[in-house]
């Protein structure tokens, strides 16, 4: 049952990314926003003219944590709280034994339809026209409802601020004309930022050219995911059939923070 | 197959405290009562009249501490203002910041009718009840049977935008496959009134009531919602057995990898079919035992409010735990704080504060669905229970 499982999402996961490009490629303006409950309000802030995407090159990627440590330097998060991580696995084959490592950045995907964004009870969480996703902290009221909307975990109470806390894909930086914390530091070059909606850029060229190729994280939710992997395995589309490994990293003063591999 | 393990994940915290397990209680033994408060002091049936005045308390106390629960859970609580200024039509919980107060106005407005005439009657005690008394009833005039009826009608129409907005509000949660099904809110409103029946049975009770005929009809409320309880849950089985995605299908991942679930599944089916067998046990006895035997109903409804609040802390708690894209199940163990065993313990407290207030203060025991003499309630309260004496009861 997994195994028809995964490939049915795998499926769901090539053809939905391909669905999120059309409106983008054809550059007509999103039209999700709708009155109703539980759907999109209008966007709002921003700049019209542009949509903001990533793509991650997994083969690119070492693990190496550099954009997981910048960000949180960057964006001031409390430890143990992460705006973007990088998800580490071993796999091992079965039969033949053996053993490969799979990276999987993460953050927030700043999707199309996003889910955390109609909840919001004070509209404190917003999508920008440029498809930024941003919480106005001093609107937020903590009630948490989009920490459990967001299916990514890309999402956390800050434990400072005690509002919702998210990447932003770095929005300050981008308008003062730098690349996000993490694209900036990562040593692979695996993270390519840009806008969507200029044909010439780096990220509209390496979507036309791996096109068929690239997946977005959990399709059948229908979020519409703008952060695309290229070089990615479906089966990691989905929350992993994995075993975690129980030994916990601790901060200084003796939190929980996160487990970490022995054997 | 290839078998993977996951090297590195942060640990993500769970974002609902046990206070949204006491939100979600209170609300639902709220709403559940007031509709069991409904036939005797909304619609004139006298023979729910003893259920109703155990029902009313219960709705009323609950209905004060709820919303107490639901604040605190807000990591910027001086904030509420901000869901009235910033007010929408998109989320559930602005819908339902709305229909809250709204709600709690029209039960307080609809207790207060129905305890006033008994007030009146107490206006000239002597002591702070007598002042109380006074100054509650707000003099003496009628208390038309009508407006009791009709505000009672207001409130449970805005009980059921309650207990559809708490039921929305987790159910279009894609994010959490086990709360993303319509089989849930009908769930909580089941277990509700399961939990609600249970309480008035332990208020039967402790208040010394111990009315036989409530006890009866709240062990045909606890027959009719375990029933309803089980076929629910039936449904939602059978509707996402075949799935390879959704609530179900994650209901029964968590089954199979983590032994706690087992454990609570196990737990709750068990508890769920003993309940309802000790109920039918019960009812079905001959005439002559069941006195002895409803003297102990009292303890099914400790078990049916153990199940009404079970449910919605494995609803609410563990399914937080169960991780949406690392692998596994995080751990949380329940902070002493008042983000943990002091919040639990502390909206429980405030609840108890609250029955013994109005205990105190309120001839609750003489609840009615109002009055046109004043001073003349014993009486007019009286004269249809006589004329109902030898009908049959329609428990
Ligand atoms: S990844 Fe999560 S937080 Fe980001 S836009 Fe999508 S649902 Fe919202
Ligand atoms: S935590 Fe803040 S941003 Fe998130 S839904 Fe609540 S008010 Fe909105
Ligand atoms: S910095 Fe780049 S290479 Fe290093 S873990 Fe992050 S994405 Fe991978």
């Amino acid at each position: 049952m997994d195994a028809v499982r995964r490939s049915l999402l795998g499926q769901l996961a090539r053809l939905s990314a391909g669905a999120a490009l059309v409106p983008l490629s054809s550059l007509a303006p999103a039209s999700l926003a709708q009155a109703g409950i539980n759907q999109q309000p209008a966007r709002r802030e921003g700049d019209p003219s542009k949509r903001y995407g990533m793509l991650i090159d997994l083969r690119q990627c070492i693990g190496c944590q550099a954009c997981t440590v910048s960000c949180h330097i960057e964006n001031a998060a409390p430890l143990g709280q992460f705006r973007t991580t990088v998800s580490q696995y071993e796999v091992h084959h079965q039969e033949s034994g053996e053993l490969a490592t799979f990276m999987l950045p993460r953050l927030c995907n700043h999707c199309e339809n996003p889910p955390c964004v109609p909840v919001c009870p004070v509209e404190a969480t917003y999508q920008q026209q440029d498809g930024i996703v941003v919480v106005d902290s001093d609107r937020c009221v903590g009630c948490a409802y989009c920490v459990n909307a967001c299916p990514y975990d890309a999402r956390f109470i800050n434990e400072r601020t005690q509002t919702a806390d998210k990447c932003t894909f770095c929005a300050h930086r981008l308008e003062a004309g730098l690349l996000p914390a993490c694209v900036e530091s990562c040593v692979g070059g695996a993270r390519i930022i840009g806008d969507m909606r200029n044909p010439d850029s780096q990220i509209s060229r390496l979507i036309n050219e791996h096109r068929d190729a690239l997946m977005v994280l959990q399709p059948e939710k229908n979020t519409l995911p703008q952060v695309f992997y290229l070089g990615m395995d479906e089966r990691f589309t989905t929350r992993p059939v994995a075993e975690p490994v129980a030994l916990e990293v601790l901060a200084p003063h003796g939190q929980e923070m996160g487990y970490e591999f022995h054997h | 197959m290839n078998s993977t393990i996951e090297l590195l994940a942060p640990r993500y915290d769970i974002a609902w405290y046990p206070w949204a397990v006491q939100y979600f209680f209170m609300i639902a033994v709220s709403y559940a009562s007031l509709w069991l408060a409904a036939p005797a002091l909304v619609f004139g049936k006298q023979s729910w009249l003893p259920t109703a005045r155990l029902a009313l308390i219960a709705c009323v106390s609950t209905t004060l501490v709820a919303p107490v629960a639901l604040l605190a859970d807000l990591h910027q609580p001086l904030r509420f203002w901000h869901f009235y200024a910033y007010a929408n039509t998109h989320s559930w919980m602005s819908i339902g910041s709305v229909v809250l107060p709204l709600y709690l106005i029209s039960v307080l407005g609809f207790a207060w009718l129905a305890w006033r005439p008994a007030l009146q009657a107490r206006q000239q005690a002597a002591g702070l009840n007598g002042l109380i008394a006074k100054w509650l009833s707000m003099g003496s005039g009628a208390t038309p049977k009508a407006l009791v009826a009709l505000v009672g009608l207001a409130a449970l129409m805005l009980s059921s935008g309650i207990m559809l907005y708490t039921g929305a509000e987790l159910a279009i949660v894609k994010a959490r496959p086990l709360w993303n099904t319509i089989w849930l809110p009908p769930m909580l409103v089941a277990s509700g009134f399961i939990a609600a029946a249970g309480l008035i049975l332990v208020l039967n009770r402790v208040s010394r009531i111990c009315a036989p005929d409530a006890t009866r009809q709240m062990l045909y409320v606890l027959l009719a919602f375990c029933a309803l309880a089980g076929l629910i849950a039936l449904s939602w089985l059978l509707d996402g057995l075949n799935a390879h995605v959704g609530s179900v299908a994650a209901a029964l991942e968590s089954v199979r990898f983590s032994p706690s679930w087992r454990s609570t599944a196990l737990w709750g089916g068990l508890t769920g079919v003993a309940l309802f067998a000790s109920v039918v046990f019960l009812l079905t006895r001959s005439a002559q035992r069941q006195p002895a035997l409803f003297a102990w109903a009292w303890l099914l409804g400790l078990v049916a409010i153990h199940m009404g609040w079970m449910f919605r802390w494995v609803v609410l708690m563990d399914v937080q735990h169960v991780a949406r894209n690392s692998a596994g199940f995080h751990h949380y163990g329940i902070p002493a704080g008042s983000s943990g065993i002091l919040g639990i313990v502390g909206t429980f407290g405030l609840w108890l504060a609250a029955i013994l207030l109005i205990e105190l203060f309120i001839p609750w025991r003489q609840a009615q669905q109002g009055s046109q003499l004043p001073g003349n309630d014993q009486a007019a309260s009286r004269a249809p229970l006589t004329a109902n004496k030898g009908a049959p009861s329609h428990g």
